[in-house]
């Protein structure tokens, strides 16, 4: 474990941030380079026999022997962790993709999945309609400004749904969803009913609910 | 000419990044701040060497400017785009009521939390006509 303080010199920690000189021990020696020979082993004459060095050398020691306890102590990782590690890579990993939010204080912007996810939730919360998926994208319009929204949508409906009334109602929550939970204006809304569902039916048929 | 001795000081990263997280969870609509990896594996490691948390906001100080970035989960039924705002508004004024830097805040909504409920007789209701 070396303790030479950053020198600040290229190459070294220091390019991050130059650090000031370190104050040297009374008797003109440098402390970290006294910690080093007392980790080492090699302290010379003046460093033994200095009571300055001599408590430097002590400290060193004294910050040894706690980090070897701790180093040993068994390391018990919270239950969690591996849940947590694994959402943080998973996250880290997915390629965010973000819808900008009109802010005059600063660069604002709402990640498009969690804005997908509410508008699901929109039309689940709707009797008779199920999202299956969603998409939203808001394209710059001229001048490089965002322009309104873009949700695409598929979803299925139950079995003798007026499905033209249906996706017009969906078409209603969404633009209304865009405004008052997202802050995001919806330009244009593209519904595609991929199938439909009967309630607390199981039926084996493709392309029937199940 | 005054005998006082000149001084300075620089207010550092850490510093801003643990006001702008104060702030920002203080702000109404935010559930949690949400750090990246880098800020998970440092928070798990002081858990497990029973430090205190690392910040959950990125903060760098350039001279007398400050950016701050920070992903924020809220709740449905606050406005993602007014809650962005507002954080933006009451980090930057707390970071430049503490530090005296200017400050750039940047807000991502990353998660908004729905509380899933049972649909009621008063839910849209688009069944058949």
């Amino acid at each position: 474990m070396a303790l030479t303080p950053d020198t600040g010199l290229p190459g070294t920690a220091g390019d991050v941030e130059a650090h000031a000189p370190v104050e040297p021990l009374a008797c003109g020696r440098d402390a970290a380079e006294v910690w080093d020979h007392a980790e080492a082993g090699t302290l010379d004459e003046h460093e033994r026999s200095c009571p300055h060095c001599g408590a430097a050398a002590a400290d060193a020691r004294g910050l040894e022997a706690m980090v070897g306890r701790l180093a040993q102590e068994p390391l018990i990782p919270p239950a969690s962790v591996v849940d947590r590690v694994v959402g943080a890579v998973l996250a880290e990993l997915r390629p965010r993709d973000l819808i900008p939010l009109d802010s005059p204080h600063g660069p604002a912007a709402l990640d498009a999945t969690a804005a997908a996810a509410v508008l699901r939730g929109v039309v689940d919360a709707m009797a008779g309609m199920r999202a299956r998926s969603c998409r939203i994208t808001r394209p710059s319009a001229s001048g490089g400004t965002p322009g309104p929204a873009e949700v695409a949508m598929t979803v299925t409906a139950r079995f003798g749904v007026d499905l033209a009334s249906a996706t017009a109602r969906v078409r209603q929550m969404v633009v209304a969803a865009g405004e008052q939970a997202l802050g995001v204006p919806v330009a244009r809304v593209d519904i595609e009913v991929v199938d439909v569902f009967v309630d607390g039916a199981f039926v084996d048929e493709p392309g029937v609910a199940r | 000419m005054s005998d006082e001795p000149e001084t300075t000081y620089r207010p550092g990263d850490a510093l801003v990044a643990r006001v702008a997280a104060e702030a920002a969870a203080g702000v109404p609509g935010v559930v949690a701040l949400r750090t990246d990896l880098a800020g998970t594996l440092l928070g798990l490691a002081g858990q497990v060497v029973g430090t205190k948390r690392a910040p959950v906001v990125g903060a760098r100080v350039d001279g007398r400017q400050a950016e701050v970035t920070l992903s924020v989960v809220t709740r449905l039924g606050f406005n993602c785009r007014d809650l962005a705002r507002a954080v933006q508004r009451e980090v930057g004024e707390a970071v430049r009521a503490y530090t005296g830097l200017d400050t750039l805040v940047r807000v991502t909504v990353v998660e908004v939390l729905i509380d899933r409920s049972p649909a009621t007789p008063a839910d849209a209701d688009v069944s058949a006509r």
